[in-house]
């Protein structure tokens, strides 16, 4: 125990804070939330106790719920593979040694600290409408664009190019990862005279699994957490047609639009349960493809 | 959910510095304080924080906090500070959310205050008691409304329309539209796209002899009346007359990007009291036009309440809410600063005082009231709980009736199961 607090008191220090917010601030809503979920409240008179009530209609009854999770699951598994290799490219260019690598650095990383918020998503808006700068982009090659975020068929794939263009912070962690590897593999690769394609998938990609491990479980958590940006660019609703219905829009509205609080608490206790479970899916594949290096196999 | 603001904290801490500095100052101002909560645009609020100028410079001993913000947010914040136990004293309240209020044991009701401290004896008994709930008073009326198709007056001069814009039909609406059309060579189309509009909707379902929601609440229109609404502008954007589809399922823009403003359509759907706001934006002259009736049909249109005010559950010094409730609805130098711009006042000794200083646009939105009052029908009973969730599935599944997604009736079918699905659910 003595030895527990010599080794680790440091470190329970730096967490204070964060510590100390959890239980103060996070813990008391999270248990509140959980037992709203099991009753219906609208925020005036007090919450009824309804039992499994809220999930079963969640399950049954409610065409919305699948098409948010519909919209959802198609935005994760569209837009974490883009952001990933999209940050890989990146950080493979940067990792050349350019002089002036830190300016780019700070350059290519801006667009995530900008990508959450609100302003962003409104430019995006005003980008991919009907008469936005896309559209006279693509006209001046001659080229007849759609209505990208009023038509329900391409206005998820405009939110996805936007989850693209912030891969600022998986890029810096495999900037990283990459500068990790170390160089003489590359060089004994030359020399055995391997082509660069081979080099990627021999040595950078295996080397790299754990920082792409890293990249992958955190994207996916925060893609499935998406608001900011559909909220914005659907006027809060999830239109058109509800194609941009994300999981938290719904919930959003479920509990602040119409009052059902109770409903909206299961609802963000299932996407836990989702969340969860995707994170642990990857834990568990990651023992077949994830190897670290000081690792004694 | 409080935030904590800069300027509130520096407002704090300037009261606290002012507390310390002058601590044998009686407390003369802000012994009793008031909160008044509305929704606005510049306009509107400019007014409104002159009113509270004017009654705190009369009523000393009464300051008075106004909080505004856009339509959007309103609800949203209301529902927090309601769940809260934090409401202001004073809400500005709408026709389509009082219902629900009341239900929830939110607002109070104002009869033991009239006739003593609210003088309302002589207003018009009928935009009165829209803010009635089972008999009791819990919504003041601060002025009316009702639905109107703006026009803009040059492009219907230049096509040489003559139609009647009070008495028009549909078919006499349609004509118009094509008229424009193929006059300005397509470059200006006959009409806005009011596919997704359910409150011209609910006109229609009148039209046809029905209410949207029966007197229990449930939905009474129909399949056929939705399919009848969506299948005619169906038609007409076939016909090439009304605005591009892809500009029609942009939901609830701002004033400045409807038709009319921007120039792409000649008419659009609007409520009488945005008028003024409307002519701000729109280059040309505009015209109220009622909304077209049904040939051989009852009357769609009605005048309703646009704002009220109601005093919350919350409220504490109740007697100091209503001075303020019955300043505005009263007091000559007040109701001089509102104008019309929240709807037309329902107490005559207003309206009469306002008369000779009204602007052009003020002037027409009287005259427009002054030609329906015959052309209407009665007042709807307030919506059911549940109407708002209603009124986003009319636009969600009416999109992809716009966009040609999906067959008439086909999603009036399912818009109808919707609803009622919803207003069960919401019971």
């Amino acid at each position: 125990m003595r030895r527990f607090f010599a080794r680790n008191a440091p470190a329970y220090v730096f967490l204070l804070p964060w510590l100390i917010g959890f239980f103060l601030l996070a813990l008391g809503p999270i248990l509140a939330s959980l037992y709203l979920s099991f009753t219906r409240y609208d925020m005036v008179s007090a919450p009824r106790w309804i039992g499994w009530g809220n999930y079963e209609y969640m399950f049954t009854r409610d065409r919305r719920f699948w098409k948010a999770l519909e919209v959802t699951f198609t935005y994760v598994a569209l837009a974490v593979p883009a952001r990933l290799i999209m940050a890989l490219g990146v950080a493979m260019l940067l990792d050349k040694g350019l002089r002036t690598i830190g300016l780019y650095r700070a350059i290519f990383y801006l667009p995530s600290l900008l990508g959450a918020s609100i302003a962003i998503a409104i430019l995006w808006r005003q980008l991919f409408a009907a008469d936005g700068v896309v559209n006279q982009v693509l006209a001046m090659v001659g080229i007849q664009g759609a209505s990208w975020i009023t038509d329900p068929d391409t206005s998820l794939y405009t939110l996805v190019v936007l989850a693209m263009w912030q891969f600022g912070s998986p890029m810096l962690i495999f900037l990283a990862g990459l500068r990790g590897i170390p160089r003489d593999l590359y060089e004994a690769a030359e020399i055995d005279g391997t082509p660069g394609w081979r080099q990627f998938t021999r040595i950078t990609l295996p080397l790299l699994a754990p920082v792409i491990f890293f990249n992958l479980v955190l994207q996916t958590i925060d893609s499935f957490k998406t608001f900011s940006s559909a909220f914005i660019i659907s006027n809060g609703t999830g239109a058109p047609a509800d194609s941009l219905l994300f999981y938290t829009v719904y919930l959003f509205n479920e509990a602040f639009k119409f009052f059902r609080m109770g409903y909206a608490s299961a609802l963000a206790w299932f996407l836990l349960v989702i969340i969860a479970t995707f994170t642990a899916i990857a834990f568990f594949t990651s023992k077949y493809w994830v190897h670290y290096e000081n690792e004694r196999d | 959910m409080t935030k904590l603001t800069r300027r509130a904290l520096l407002g704090t801490m300037g009261a606290a510095a002012a507390a310390s500095a002058l601590p044998t100052m009686p407390a003369f101002a802000a012994d009793r304080s008031i909160r008044h909560y509305w929704w606005g645009n510049p306009e509107r609020d400019k007014r409104t924080f002159a009113v509270i100028d004017t009654f705190q410079k009369k009523n000393a001993g009464i300051k008075v906090s106004g909080e505004t913000i856009g339509w959007g947010d309103y609800w949203t914040k209301m529902a927090t500070q309601t769940a809260g136990r934090n409401m202001a004293d004073l809400v500005q309240m709408d026709y389509r959310f009082l219902f629900e209020y009341v239900n929830r044991g939110a607002l109070k009701p104002l009869d033991e205050f009239a006739g003593k401290s609210l003088m309302i004896a002589d207003f018009d008994k009928g935009p009165l008691d829209g803010g009635r709930v089972d008999g009791k008073l819990y919504a003041l009326n601060i002025g009316s409304n009702s639905q109107v198709m703006v026009h803009n007056t040059r492009a219907f001069q230049e096509a040489g329309i003559d139609a009647d814009l009070i008495n028009w039909t549909w078919d006499d609406f349609a004509k118009v539209c094509e008229k424009i059309t193929s006059k300005s060579g397509g470059k200006m189309k006959g009409s806005d796209d009011l596919s997704l509009m359910i409150e011209t909707f609910e006109s229609w379902v009148r039209q046809n002899g029905r209410e949207f929601y029966g007197p229990d609440g449930k939905v009474t229109a129909t399949v056929g009346d939705v399919t009848g609404w969506w299948q005619m502008w169906a038609d007409l954007r076939k016909a090439g007359v009304v605005r591009d589809k892809n500009k029609t399922v942009i939901l609830d823009p701002p004033i400045a990007e409807s038709g009319v403003a921007v120039g792409d359509t000649a008419m659009s759907h609007y409520w009488s009291n945005q008028l003024v706001g409307i002519q701000a934006v729109s280059k040309d002259k505009i015209g109220a036009a009622m909304v077209p009736h049904k040939a051989g049909g009852k009357p769609g249109q009605f005048i309703k309440p646009s704002m009220f005010l109601s005093l919350s559950r919350d409220a504490k010094d109740t007697e100091a809410a209503i001075a303020y409730m019955n300043a505005w609805v009263n007091d000559p130098e007040i109701t001089g600063i509102l104008g019309l711009e929240r709807g037309i006042p329902c107490s005559p000794k207003v309206r009469a005082a306002l008369a000779p200083k009204l602007t052009e646009v003020e002037k027409l939105s009287v005259d427009y009231f002054t030609a329906i009052q015959s052309k209407v029908g009665p007042l709807p009973l307030p919506a059911p709980k549940g109407a708002g969730e209603v009124r986003d599935a009319f636009m969600r599944i009416g999109t992809d009736v716009v966009l040609g997604k999906v067959e008439v009736a086909k999603a009036a079918g399912t818009f109808i199961e919707d609803a009622q699905a919803i207003i069960e659910r919401a019971q």
